[in-house]
Order: C-alpha cells, then structure tokens, then sequence
C-alpha cells in the first residue's frame, strides 16, 4: 500500500518535471510526429514505395518540387530509382523504428529477466551469465549481426531470407544490446535483495520468481527506462549503420540507413535531397529520443546508481 | 610555368616540415582504384585488378596496344608452325629489373609456372601439348589443335625471371603461404616494384633499362585503394590524387564542368545481361507457379526481353553512359556478329500478349538474383528491371547481394532469373560462346559459366569448328549462326556494354583500353 | 587474492574460447573464399583443388580444433587473400588503429572533461548549448558525421587531407603518424569523427559524478568553511570523480577499437578495422579469425585490469571474490 503510494507519487513528480521542461515537451512532441508519421504512412504517402510496379524510372532524381525540375507530385524529390523520396522517407522512418522497438524490447525482456536472476540467484549463475556478457561485449554489433544474418541466410529456406531479414536483424541488434539492461539490473538487484523487504518476502515462503518481478523490479525500473530511451536511439543509429555497411534490411524495402547510403553516393552529383532528407529526419528522430532519455534520466536522478 | 609553381611550394613545404616527406618529385603520380590488387605475382591470380597492375610491371611476349591489337613485345616476330603450333622470335635487347638478361629459357620457365597445378592463369595454356626452346631466342608452343588465336590469347602471360625465382624460392605461384613474388617482384616492363605495402600503398618506378622508349615523365607511381567511392571522389576533388578509376556514374556531368579535371570515357568489353534456368522443371522462388518452369518456354523469355525498357535504364540508372548490346560481345571484339546487330524492341503490350499466348496472362512471380558490389549500379539496374517486368506481369522478387554470396548461389542454381556481366578474357567472341553458351560440360571444361544450363545442339557443334577455323570468313559465318541461334532461342537478355569512366586533374594524359587495365607507361603529366 | 585472479584467468580464457568459436562458425556463412581467390577461368576442378588444400571440406569441428591448436602453437596462418602471414599483416596495421584510437581519446577527454565540469557547475546557455550540441554528436550516424566532415573540411575548404594516414615514419615494425605534419593532418578528421561519440559520453559521466559528489557532506562542508571555489572544485570535488570517470576510459578504449571499423571505412584509414572489412569482402578466413579473438583478448584484458583493480581498492568486492 505504501509502495503503490510511493511510486504514484513520483509518476506524478514526473508529469509535473515533465510539463515544466520546454525541451522535453518539444522532443515529445517531435518523437509523436515521427511516429505517427511511421505509423500512419501507408495512409499518409501519396504512393507506396514498396511496389515496384508503380515505380517509373524515368521520373527518378527528380529535385524537390520547390526548385527547377523540380515535379508538384513529389514534393521534396524522388530517388534514384523514382520513388517518392517523402515516401520513401515515411516508409524508412517506420522500418527503422519497427527495427528499433523490436530490438529493444527484445534486449530489454532478455536482459532484465537474465539481470535480475543473476543478482538475485548470484554464485555460479551470475558467473556464467556475466561472462556470457562478457563474450557478448567482445563482439561488436556489427559482427554479431553479420553473424545472425550470416547463419539466417544458411538455415532459412530459399527466398525467405528477405522477408525474414527485419526480424533477423531485430534479433541482432537485441542481443547486442542486452547487457547493457543485464548489468544495470543486476546491479540494482543485488542491492535491493539485501534489504529488509525482500528478506521478509523470503521468510514468508514467497517463490523467488514472484520476488523478482513483483517486488525488486519495480524498483530498477528508473534506470530500465532511462536506458529504454537511449537503447533506442542506439538501435536506431546501429540499424543505419548496419544499412551502410550493406547488411540490413532489404533492398527494396529500404530503411532510413538505406536511404542515407544510397544518399552518400550522390554527395558530389549535386543531387543532394537524397541524403539530405532522410539523414534530417534520422538526426531529428534520435535527437528527440535522446532528449528524453535525457530528461528522464535528470528527472529520475536521486534514483539512478 | 605551372611546373615551376608546384616545385615552390613543394621546396617551401619541405623547408616548412624538417620532420616531414623528403623530396617530392613534380612528376609524381598518384593513383586510386576500388581494389588492391591481390598478388604480385602474375601467374596467381587470374583477374583484371592484378592483371592490369602487373601489365606495369611485367610483360608478355606479345602485348595490346592501345587499340587492343596484338603487337611485339618480348618476342619481335611470330609466325604459324603450319598447324602444329607458333614459333617466336624473342628480342635479343631486354633485360630484367634486376639486370639480368632475357632468354628463351625464362620464357619455358614462366610457362612451366604459369601451366602449373598452382597456377590461376592455367587455362589459357590448355590447347598447348609442349614448349621447346629451340635457341637462346627462339621459342615454340606447340597445340594440341590448330590455334589461330593462340597469341593473343597470351597477351597478359607474363615473363618471369628463372634464376631470379629459383634463388628466391618462388618456382611456383604460392598456394597456401606467400612466397618471395607475392610481395616483390622482378619483370621487364617499363616500372619496377620500388615497394609494396598490401592494401595500403604501392610505389612503382620507371625502369631505365627498359628495351622500349617511354612515352611517360612519371617518376614515380603511388597507387592507394579507396574503396568507399565518395571518399575516392573527395580525395581527386581535394587534389590528393591525380587520378581515380572508376568515379560513380552520377558525378560525371558535375566533374565534368569542374575547372580542373576531366572525365575520361570509354567502352568496357563488358557486356550485361539477364540468364534465365533454362534446366530446373520447377521455379524455385515462385509463389503461384509450381510443378513447371514458365522461362523453358521461349515466348516468355522474349516477353521479359521486350518489357525491359533498355533505353531508359541506360538514360537513367547508366546516366546515359553505355551502348545497348544485341549480343554478348562488344562491337570492339574480334568476331562480333554485325549481322545480328539488331536488339529485339522494347514493347510491353507485345510482351504482354506474349505472355498470354504462353499461357500466363495473370503473370507469375519468380527470383531475380543479382549482385550489389560486382558492376556499375548493379542494383539500380536490377531494381529497375524488376519494376518494368512487373509492368507485363513478371514479378520479379528480387535479392541482391555482394558477389561473395552471389556466385556460390548460382553455382547451387538458387535463382530463377539472374545478372551477369561478362568480358571475353581473350577479346574474341569464342569466349563467351566456352563459357556462356556451351552446354555445361565439366571435364571439357565448357559451359562453366553457364548457370541455367542453356543448351542447343548446334552450338555445342559449331564451338569446336570456331575454336580450329583458320579462315577468318568461314569463322565469322560460324559465329554469325552461333549468334543468330542464341538470339532466336532468347538464351540471354544481351543489355548493354558497360562504360569505362574515369577522372583525373586536367593536367594528366592517358590512353583508355577497353579491358580496364590502367596503363602508367602512356600517362604524361603536364 | 591468488585464486581470484586464477579464476578470473579461467573465465577469461573461456570467453575467448567462445569468441573463438563463434568467430570460426560466422565464416562458413559470410560467403565462399573460393570463387574471390581465383579468376572467372579457373575450373571448378581447380576450385575444388584448393579447397581441399586449405581444408575447407574437413567437417566444422576439424577445422575448429586446427584453428585453436594453431592458435594455442603461435600459427596463425597466411591470408588468404594477401597470402601474408596473418600475424605479420595485423601487426602492421595495428599501429594505425591504435594511434587514431589514442588520439580520439585524446580529443575526447580534453574536450568532454572540461565540457563535463563546466556544465556541472554552472547553469545557462553556453552549458545548455554545449549539452545539445553534443546531444547532436551522438544523434548522428558516424559515417554521415565522416563525410560531412571530409566534404566541408577536405573538399570544401581544402585544409585537411580526405582519406589515409598521410606520411608516416617507421619505428621498428611500428608506423607512426606522430612524426610528421601530414601524419598530424591526416588524424584530426578521423579522429574527431570517432571521437565525437566518446566525447559526449566522458562528458556527460564526469557532468553526472560532479553533480553527485558536489552534493555528498564534506562538499558541503567544505564549501560552509570558506574553501575557495577553484581548489573546492578542482581539486576536491574534481578527483573524486576520476574513479569511475577512468574506469569508462579504460572501458572506452577497447569500444573505440573494435568500432573504428566504420571511420576506418569512411577515411580508407589503413587500420584493422579496414582490414577486417576488406577480409569479410574477400572471404578471409583466417584474417577474419584472428581479428575478432583479438579484439575479444583486448575486451578480456580491459576488463580484468578492471576488476582486479576494483579488487585492490573496493574491500567488498574482495570480500565477494572469496567467496563466489
């Protein structure tokens, strides 16, 4: 009762920090528009980027519909292969946030249940699970997910490889993300299992599982949710930078990676609405997010370690 | 004026930085490409980035001049053994970088190493039964078959120095670990290897003793890899290097105008094209068509022929930089069939009614594979295509991957539709007719890059007789009827000849050959 | 004391056993290093030969096992590409890597140190305005940040070399960029474009660990008897901070490694990650191999000196090393 009250205060500590930060208020604002652009795209964009029988290669590099050649059905250009780059911008921006969430929420379950264990249980499952994350962090996320991709594209059926790639791509950035979550829990955990509350839920003979995600988890869920935020801004970026080296998603479903990639060829062709664009809208998307990854972290400070 | 400008600021620098480079020459070249040559070695590896290096450094008995003709180089004269073979007559006047001189017995050496089981460059010496070494300057290579093409198909074997690789332990291509010519080496040509640094820096210079005028004033050749092509055309913009091939299609109009430099254009002996399976009974990749292969039939391979806009791709994704092909070899090639100069035309609702004769009316989907690192806009082009075959009903589902996946792919026959670009190692059409329209045929080593398995008896017939004809007229009729046959039958979808695009400072002077090699003994700076 | 370290020593090995081991199993599938060592003429029998000479055919575990008891031997094989001994080849280029590592450690730390106290200090716009720039550093891709950097810097203005390590001067087996002016030129961008994320990590921590102590008692008190500001701050609150700040560096270090792949790309900076780029276009097996396990025995390193620091200074940390 008193935990419920507890935490219902500082939930609303947090809406009242909320609405006095300018900042934050603006990044939410930005970060709900870049969503609901990616949610509603298919409603939103004048075509769909992903079917390349309405793609007409002669209306490619087209500039933006402000300057000279410029077309009034693509307001801000087309690629090089006649996409609408607004399109094709919605569309990437919706794929690179699916990637993102995906990933993160898949780090997050795997890394706060392994976290909370390990700090809980201790001894020799913490042992092999930190060293587990010690090899993890020996593997830079590009070559982990060159890795899931390379054994996907070994095991998956023939021509399944494509429309498996999100997930897979999902699945390694998520792992390469895990231990972050992992070592912050069971930080926390093994704090918090020393205090008196979780020894009395001991006495009273309650299953360590229910411990754990009912009692100490609430109370790890500050830094959970600072690294949240900037978790996806990294999973973000690391799916862009994926699409740079030429192993993300693919390529007629480009991301906003892609569409950065493909941008860079055509730095020195003057034709600079292609990477322009979809690198403004990356650089804003994450800003927001960092940006209130930031504010929750000052918000939740004296919580946070 | 000009000259005397740079050395300034080069004494000025010098005297700037005590700690920095010594003397840098006016005349020295920098160059870039996408790759590093793997080897030193010219028997090791048979691809253009090494060959092309090494035609520097080292030199064949005959060479191609800039016209890609055959013409002297360590041999002066050659002539026909009737049917037996060719006999050559070695120039008496050459010596190797280390000083010493060129004999016939380097050239049996360098065939003995170059035909070896560690050799890569072992197939251009399959029609030979033996070389016999006649005098000091005299040569013969004697063919299993007559062979009326034999020189020039030996343009790039290149000559070793035997003591030289005896002393060094480097009898032989290196397998496994490298050997003493995978980082050094010891040729005739115009520039010696002055140092090697794998992946990173290459300095060349000239040879004094070279036995042929030079046409260049380099004084020495710095070649770096730059792979990512933006940070390629940053490094020429910022005037770090002199030259880089290729650039990107897209900044060619911008250089272009760009006071300066200049884009240098040319022909590839490339040329692009889809293969279809013609073997498997089933589609592999197909949604909606199962137990039968609609590509077996003839009108729907036309219909994909006809509904790929060829024009368009050219004006858009190639920037308007290549010529449409009708066959699998360039006009520049010895043998091209100009009777069959004549691409079938771009006519959707012709590849439409098509398909309906064919029994497809609704269309059928099937995988497109294609490469995303191997030719110029590779992708772009396939993404295209897909998008105007989808326009007749042949949806394409289209994968793209780098060429390390991309060939073990299709050597495991994972595709329904591919792309392939091909240039005739030996600049005749024969090549492409072993290699592209054979019936795959493993121990006669034909057809090995036939992946869908087209096969038409005739051809299969003709090869032999194109390959022993030493008629130049009874040739070309056979290649014509070759040509003619794999138009008919749509074996192909013959796309366009890939340009050769490269740039330099407007102070640089080079000859383009149409196999892409760079050749530094025809630049001159100005 | 003596069996924590063994044990950490244990663990440590079987991290790298692990890296090792998925390291080899990645390879089968990144592609087939056959058909990028030989030329469109050579037959498939020839292919075949090779393949069997390197002992591709063997089945996965055989090759594993050989790999290791190379490995474990001091053998670690030739390119396949370059036919250079892999050790030879990644040696030479680890020079490269480690000197545009340093500097932009370098660059971050005199940057984001300063950055981090200034903004933990004091409020305002030039603190709000360096909090959002660097929040920028780290929104953006760092290849985007790379050849914003080489067009405006490179291109545009002309100051600074676009791509390489500029003239260089040999130590030893060790090439150096420190002793030259193009060397110098050649590190800023590269360094920068790497370092930019690292900086705004120091200084975001050292912000938050001067935030924190300067609310801790003896701050307080401190501050209540008169102590002047500069030397309260500089050299009470400040080195109390170091701790952790130089735990993150070390941390850092191995990050800023393994994750100059891209920069190395962007810059065509001769350095491992280049390296290990051209070998997974290439198929290179036992470059490849001997890359990752290294990047994993620096990671280990990193993190044992870490702990058995914590070790000798935290006593409850020794006393849970006893006894788990």
């Amino acid at each position: 009762m008193i935990e419920s009250l507890r935490r219902w205060s500082i939930e609303n500590e947090l809406v009242y920090l909320f609405l006095r930060s300018p900042g934050a208020l603006l990044a939410a604002l930005v970060a709900l528009l870049c969503v609901g652009g990616a949610v509603l795209s298919p409603w939103i964009a004048a075509n769909d980027p992903y079917d390349i029988a309405s793609l007409d290669i002669l209306d490619s590099l087209i500039p933006p519909s402000w300057s000279d050649g410029g077309d009034a059905r693509f307001l801000i250009g087309t690629d090089d292969q006649g996409r609408d780059l607004l399109a094709a911008i919605l569309y990437g921006t919706r794929l690179s946030l699916l990637v993102g969430f995906l990933a993160i929420t898949f780090a997050s379950v795997l890394g706060v249940t392994v976290g909370l264990m390990a700090g809980y249980f201790g001894g020799r499952f913490d042992a092999i699970v930190m060293r587990i994350a010690d090899v993890q962090l020996s593997l830079p996320a590009i070559l982990t997910a060159l890795l899931i991709d390379g054994i996907a594209r070994g095991v998956l059926p023939q021509g399944q490889h494509d429309n498996l790639m999100i997930m897979v791509l999902t699945v390694a950035i998520g792992l390469s993300l895990w231990v972050n979550f992992a070592r912050t829990v069971r930080a926390t955990t093994f704090v918090e299992r020393n205090k008196e509350y979780v020894q009395s839920c001991e006495i009273m003979g309650m299953h360590p599982f229910r411990i754990m995600f009912v009692h100490i988890l609430p109370n790890t869920m500050g830094p959970i949710l600072v690294i949240l935020t900037v978790d996806l801004a990294v999973a973000v970026l690391l799916e862009a930078t994926l699409s740079f080296l030429g192993v993300g998603v693919p390529a007629n479903q480009p991301s906003l990676g892609t569409l950065i990639r493909i941008g860079t060829e055509y730095m020195f062709s003057g034709e600079w609405w292609i990477v322009i664009f979809p690198s403004a809208m990356l650089i804003l998307m994450v800003i927001s997010i960092n940006l209130l990854g930031d504010f929750l972290r000052d918000a939740l400070n004296p919580r946070i370690r | 004026m000009k000259l005397t400008l740079r050395a300034m600021l080069f004494i000025s620098m010098g005297t700037a930085l005590t700690l920095s480079h010594g003397i840098t020459s006016a005349e020295t070249f920098k160059w870039a490409g996408t790759s590093d040559p793997q080897t030193m070695d010219p028997h090791a590896n048979n691809s253009a980035p090494v060959l092309g290096f090494l035609n520097n450094v080292y030199e064949g008995l005959v060479r191609r001049n800039k016209a890609m003709k055959i013409e002297p180089a360590l041999a002066e004269s050659w002539e026909q053994l009737g049917a037996d073979g060719w006999r050559f007559n070695l120039r008496t006047d050459v010596t190797f970088h280390d000083g010493s001189a060129f004999t016939a017995d380097d050239v049996l050496f360098s065939y003995e190493r170059a035909s070896s089981e560690e050799s890569d460059v072992r197939s251009w010496f399959s029609p030979v039964e033996s070389v016999v070494v006649v005098d000091e300057h005299t040569i013969d290579f004697l063919t299993i078959a007559p062979n009326p093409l034999f020189p020039d198909s030996i343009a790039n074997f290149m000559i070793m120095d035997k003591d030289w690789a005896t002393a060094n332990e480097a009898m032989r291509p290196s397998s496994e670990a490298e050997n003493f010519a995978t980082r050094n080496a010891n040729g005739t040509g115009a520039f010696t290897l002055a140092s090697r640094d794998p992946g990173v820096k290459t300095t060349l210079k000239p040879y004094e003793g070279w036995w042929d005028t030079l046409e260049s004033n380099i004084t020495e050749a710095v070649y770096t890899p730059i792979g990512e092509s933006a940070t390629g055309m940053a490094a020429l913009l910022s005037g770090e290097i002199d030259f880089i091939s290729p650039i990107p299609l897209q900044d060619v109009p911008r250089m272009k105008q760009r006071a300066g430099f200049k884009v240098h254009e040319g022909v590839e002996a490339r040329v692009l094209m889809f293969g279809f399976a013609h073997q498997i009974d089933e589609l592999k990749f197909s949604d909606d068509v199962s137990g039968k292969n609609p590509f077996q039939d003839v009108r729907v391979r036309q219909a994909a022929y006809q509904a790929v806009n060829v024009d368009a791709l050219i004006d858009k994704v190639m920037r308007g930089n290549a010529q449409p092909a009708a066959q699998l070899v360039s006009d520049a090639m010895k043998g091209y069939s100009e009777a069959n100069a004549e691409r079938l035309a771009y006519d959707p609702e012709a590849a439409k009614q098509l398909m309906k004769d064919a029994g497809y009316a609704d269309g059928f989907s099937f995988g497109l594979q294609c490469p995303n690192d191997r030719y110029i806009n590779d992708e772009s082009i396939c993404k295209a295509a897909a998008s105007m075959f989808a326009k007749v009903g042949l949806n394409a589902k289209l994968t793209a991957m780098p060429v390390r996946n991309y060939w073990p792919e299709l050597r495991e026959d994972n595709f329904d539709m591919y792309l392939l670009g091909w240039s005739p190692g030996t600049f005749d059409a024969e090549h492409p007719i072993r290699f592209l329209a054979s019936t795959p045929n493993e121990e006669k080593k034909l057809g090995s890059w036939n992946f869908g398995g087209y096969s038409n008896a005739r051809i299969d017939e003709l090869l032999p007789m194109i390959q022993t004809e030493l008629d130049d007229d009874k040739r070309q009729a056979m290649i014509d009827e070759t040509t003619k046959l794999m138009q008919q039958d749509v074996a192909y979808i013959p796309m366009y000849v890939q340009p050769l695009i490269w740039a330099s400072k407007d102070n640089i002077e080079l000859t383009q050959r149409t196999d892409n090699f760079f050749i530094l003994r025809w630049v001159t700076i100005q | 004391m003596l069996s924590f370290i063994i044990r950490r020593l244990l663990q440590s090995l079987f991290v790298m056993l692990a890296v090792s081991l998925i390291a080899f199993s990645l390879f089968r599938f990144v592609g087939d290093p056959i058909a990028q060592m030989v030329g469109q003429e050579t037959s498939i029998e020839d292919q075949e030969n090779i393949r069997e000479r390197l002992g591709l055919n063997d089945p996965m575990p055989t090759q594993y096992a050989r790999f290791v008891g190379n490995l474990a031997k001091g053998e670690f094989g030739f390119s396949y590409r370059t036919r250079q001994p892999v050790n030879e080849l990644i040696l030479s280029r680890l020079p490269a890597t480690l000197e545009l590592g340093a500097v932009s450690l370098f660059i971050s730390l005199i940057v984001g140190i300063p950055a981090g106290i200034y903004t933990a200090l004091k409020r305002g716009f030039l603190s709000n305005a360096l909090l959002v720039t660097t929040l920028v550093g780290i929104s953006i891709p760092t290849f985007v940040i790379g050849i914003f950097l080489i067009y405006t810097f490179g291109v545009a203005l002309g100051w600074l070399p676009t791509f390489g390590r500029g003239e260089t001067v040999q130590l030893g087996w060790w090439q150096t960029n420190f002793l030259t002016l193009s060397g110098w030129k050649a590190l800023i961008l590269p360094g920068i474009t790497l370092g930019v994320y690292q900086l705004t990590l120091t200084m975001r921590l050292v912000r938050a660990e001067m935030q924190e102590v300067l609310k801790t008692d003896y701050i307080k008190f401190a501050t209540a008897r008169g102590i002047n500001y500069r030397s309260l701050y500089l050299h009470h609150a400040f080195r109390n901070t170091l701790v952790p700040v130089i735990t993150i560096i070390g941390l850092q270090l191995g990050g800023i490694i393994a994750f100059s792949i891209v920069t190395e790309s962007v810059f065509q900076w001769p350095g491992m990650g280049l390296l290990f780029l051209d070998s997974i276009r290439y198929v290179d097996i036992p470059v490849m191999s001997v890359y990752l396990v290294l990047i994993a025995l620096i990671f280990v390193m990193i993190n044992l000196i870490v702990d058995l620091a914590y070790f000798a200074i935290d006593p409850r940390v020794r006393h849970r090393g006893g006894d788990d």
